[in-house]
């Protein structure tokens, strides 16, 4: 039994370590995701904590090539990648005659420490415009698993049986293969109900609240200074909820967002809010859930985008 | 400190080591304080509690035996608890409170069982042994009754008499209940009864009994000991033999297989299916019901393998508690098979001196519902339990005074195919049982019975069917390849390749499968 054991993990060690690398590091990992090409093309692929759409681009940005990357959470993830508001920026520029592409970068769960993480990696692949969805609904989730990655990391005897190769990526094989396809959302959700459970309590506790919004401006302005520092242009989309007001009426809520990110703006830095965009609509009928939106109301912020790009002078119809 | 937690991977090798290289002695205080340590992890202030039963059994069982103890031996040992107690209000207070109330119980004990000790050695000999044996049993019961069921009668009443109209306005003590307490004391019980009964000599040396009662793997959910089994096996130096590491490795493999891969898995859809917000349907009802058969059978059959295959490292063999229960072919074949030491214990220490079969039809159906009502009782303190009792002693009836029924309670009197078709019928039978032991109330008992009218899918249940079969068909097939040896871990007659591929299996499966941390069913009971 132990010579093969010993046999797997020595086959894993020499043939498979490097498309390992990052799966355990639950989204924190610098690299995990982006798959660079020996024909000079990056797949961004699905692989442990990092569950991109999947997308091919150019490592070099093409020579005329207006590129688009957008970073954020589950919102601008969107229902599916054709509908998702970052694809239609792309479709809506396209069409004005801009020679565009547009990638969706953005993932569920991720909260400003994540996004920070992608956009510093994004950077290494020359986009012309950062869109860096701005939210505090995951920092929960943020705190925890970069806690879990920092854990990972440690040669505590807890781990020792993951520093297995082998042992963990039979163990991730049978997570994504079999768990994820297998067990319906609603029983795996019922599995960590004393996570939401937690998440909800310190939602409600003010000075969690506050911990959050430092958390969230902390690293989105280290996102922006990393923009900055690499001359890459950035368009701040803070998100907003809807909200049922008590009286058969709903608003819109920025929990703060929109405040938050003034500070940052200017030399190269752009702001839309979410709040601002869809207060101007029918906007009940576009939320899915009060969070998320339908392909709809992701085409309502894509076309919010464009003209915030036109009018800013970042694009020109037919450049 | 749970069986399947990193703690343990290290105190087990750590102290298996150590143990062979202490003579007997050196063993005993090693495997005392590896006992109380192990314990202690839980909550240090409840091993007083462990302590006082202890010393209560030890010279309670010496005086059934007619051997009297001094009054300064006994205050002296009897003050361990107080003294234990005072060190963790100094060194924990501010971890874990201890009430000034129990501090001046722990000082009051040592004195007054001493001077009801002596008391109860003035009766008439006649007397002295039974009251000996009422005064352990007595405190073991008491402890017993009172952290365990104390919250439920109390809430039960307080129920009771508000439906009368009265508000009794209680407030009751928020009482823990200490882990392991229902066997300890079970155990602890046995060992007196057994010496009354002059069928096992009390033990002279206060700290091998101590490792007897506290004996870490099988302490906090089992199996439970007999003294002539386990007390002789301490009481002498345990020879090393390579083949009881050999067998031991293998248990505690075949109960992290069992507890990671089959339990904890199963568990995701028994607790989905159970769940009081789940809008349950006829496919869930079932599906919920079968993850949870195989979730307590994977959870406690694989606890009792590594609580046998620690101690089999320590050259110390813990009685089989589980033999392929759900291919019983009657009730009373499943209590044969299920939680055996427990059913043993029941039927040696309730059913038995009620009377047993022994006086009539009437007197049987009497014992066996009384037994099995307390059994049900025992398991946890709630009224789903008892009536989980209550369905066993109505199957055991029912199969007791039914003829075409009746002989199946002798599996080797019936040929193999009315037996497959006689453990088919009881495994649905036992899957009911599951639903009224796992249902929080009878309300949900009630909806889930109701959820069999309703077959409209809302949740996918196929998915997550072949979610089950995925973690059950190895278990059976395991079941099946030692069928032969009728021993549920034992593959000694397949090759050694095809056992090496076994075991290797059984370390990816449950390897494939590592999770966090769901505790042990049984250590609720």
């Amino acid at each position: 039994m132990l010579a093969l054991l010993a046999g797997a993990e020595l086959i894993v060690r020499v043939f498979y370590q490097s498309s390992m690398s990052g799966r355990f590091e639950y989204g924190y990992s610098p690299t995990a995701g982006f798959v660079e090409n020996a024909d000079g093309t990056v797949n961004l692929v699905h692989i442990g904590g990092r569950h991109f759409w999947p997308q091919t681009f150019a490592m070099p940005r093409p020579p005329g090539m207006f590129r688009v990357m957008v970073i954020g959470n589950s919102v601008p993830r969107g229902p599916s990648l054709a509908t998702s508001y970052p694809a239609q920026i792309g479709d809506q520029l396209r069409a004005l005659g801009i020679q565009a592409e547009s990638f969706n970068l953005a993932i569920g769960g991720n909260g400003s420490l994540r996004s920070e993480i992608i956009l510093r990696q994004a950077l290494n692949y020359q986009p012309s415009l950062v869109i860096l969805h701005v939210d505090n609904a995951d920092e929960y989730e943020d705190e925890r698993e970069y806690a879990r990655a920092q854990a990972f990391k440690s040669w505590h005897p807890k781990n020792w049986l993951m520093k297995s190769l082998f042992l963990r990526r039979l163990y991730e094989a049978k997570t994504e293969e079999v768990f994820w396809k297998w067990v319906p959302a609603e029983v795996r959700v019922l599995a960590d109900v004393n996570d939401y459970g937690n998440k909800t309590l310190a939602g409600e506790n003010p000075a969690t609240r506050r911990e959050w919004a430092d958390r969230v401006r902390r690293y989105t302005a280290e996102s922006v200074a990393l923009a900055r520092a690499r001359g890459v242009p950035v368009l701040l989309l803070t998100g907003a909820r809807e909200h049922d007001d008590g009286h058969g009426g709903f608003y819109l809520d920025d929990r703060g967002l929109d405040t938050l990110v003034q500070p940052l703006l200017g030399d190269g830095v752009y702001f839309l809010s979410m709040k601002d965009i869809l207060q101007k609509t029918d906007f009940v009928p576009l939320y899915s859930d009060g969070t998320h939106l339908h392909p709809p109301g992701q085409a309502i912020i894509a076309d919010a985008v464009v003209k915030k790009l036109l009018a800013e002078k970042i694009i020109s119809p037919g450049r | 400190m749970s069986f399947i937690s990193w703690q343990y991977a290290l105190f087990l090798p750590a102290m298996v080591l150590l143990y062979w290289q202490l003579p007997w002695r050196g063993r005993i205080f090693l495997l005392l304080a590896a006992s109380y340590f192990f314990y202690g992890m839980w909550d240090a202030r409840f091993l007083a509690l462990l302590l006082t039963t202890t010393v209560v059994d030890f010279f309670g069982a010496l005086a059934i035996a007619g051997q009297r103890q001094s009054t300064a031996k006994i205050t002296g040992i009897g003050l361990l608890p107080l003294a234990w107690l005072s060190g963790c209000s100094l060194l924990y207070s501010s971890h874990a409170s201890i009430e000034k109330w129990i501090l001046v119980a722990a000082a009051v004990f040592p004195l007054v069982y001493a001077a009801l000790y002596q008391w109860l050695w003035r009766l008439p000999v006649a007397r002295q042994r039974r009251a000996f044996l009422i005064l352990s049993l007595g405190s073991n019961l008491v402890a017993l009754g009172f952290f365990k069921y104390f919250n439920f009668f109390a809430a039960s009443l307080e129920a009771w008499l508000a439906r009368l109209g009265w508000n009794a306005g209680w407030t009751l003590p928020h009482v823990i209940l200490p882990i392991g307490i229902s066997f300890y004391t079970f155990q602890s019980i046995s060992y007196a009864v057994d010496v009354y009964r002059g069928i096992a000599r009390p033990s002279h040396d206060f700290f091998t009994f101590a490792a007897f009662v506290s004996f870490f793997p099988q302490l906090v959910s089992g199996p439970i000991e007999r003294r002539n089994d386990l007390l002789p096996q301490l009481e002498k130096p345990a020879q090393f033999e390579i083949a009881d590491v050999h067998r031991g490795l293998r248990l505690i493999l075949m109960g992290l297989f069992k507890k990671i891969f089959v339990a904890d898995n199963c568990a995701l859809l028994a607790n989905y299916a159970f769940d009081p917000k789940t809008h349950l349907n006829g496919p869930w009802a079932l599906l919920g019901v079968l993850a949870f058969a195989f979730q307590i059978y994977g959870d406690f059959s694989g606890y009792t393998d590594i609580a046998r295959g620690s101690a089999r490292l320590l050259g110390i063999h813990l009685n089989r508690n589980f033999n392929f229960p759900y291919f019983a072919a009657s009730p009373s074949d499943f209590w044969r098979r299920w939680h055996i030491t427990l059913s043993f214990w029941f039927r040696d220490y309730v059913y038995i001196p009620l009377g047993g079969n022994r006086e009539g039809r009437v007197k049987t159906f009497r014992n066996l519902w009384i037994t099995m009502l307390l059994a049900g009782l025992w398991h946890g303190a709630n009224w789903t339990f008892v009536m989980w009792g209550g369905y066993y002693a109505a199957l055991l009836t029912l199969y007791h005074a039914t003829p075409g029924l009746r002989r199946l309670a002798e599996p080797e009197k019936n040929p193999r195919g009315r037996l497959m078709a006689g453990a088919v019928l009881m495994f649905a039978f036992t899957l009911i049982g599951w639903a009224i032991f796992r249902c929080k109330n009878l309300e949900q008992l009630a909806g889930w019975f109701a959820a069999f009218g309703n077959w409209d899918p809302t949740v996918d249940w196929i998915k997550p069917f072949y979610w089950w079969l995925f973690h059950v068909v190895p278990l059976l097939l395991l079941q099946l390849a030692s069928w032969k040896s009728r021993d549920e871990v034992e593959f000694a007659h397949f090759p050694w390749p095809w056992r090496g591929l076994i075991y290797t299996l059984l370390v990816l499966l449950a390897a494939s499968s590592v999770a966090p941390d769901v505790e042990f069913i049984y250590f609720q009971f």
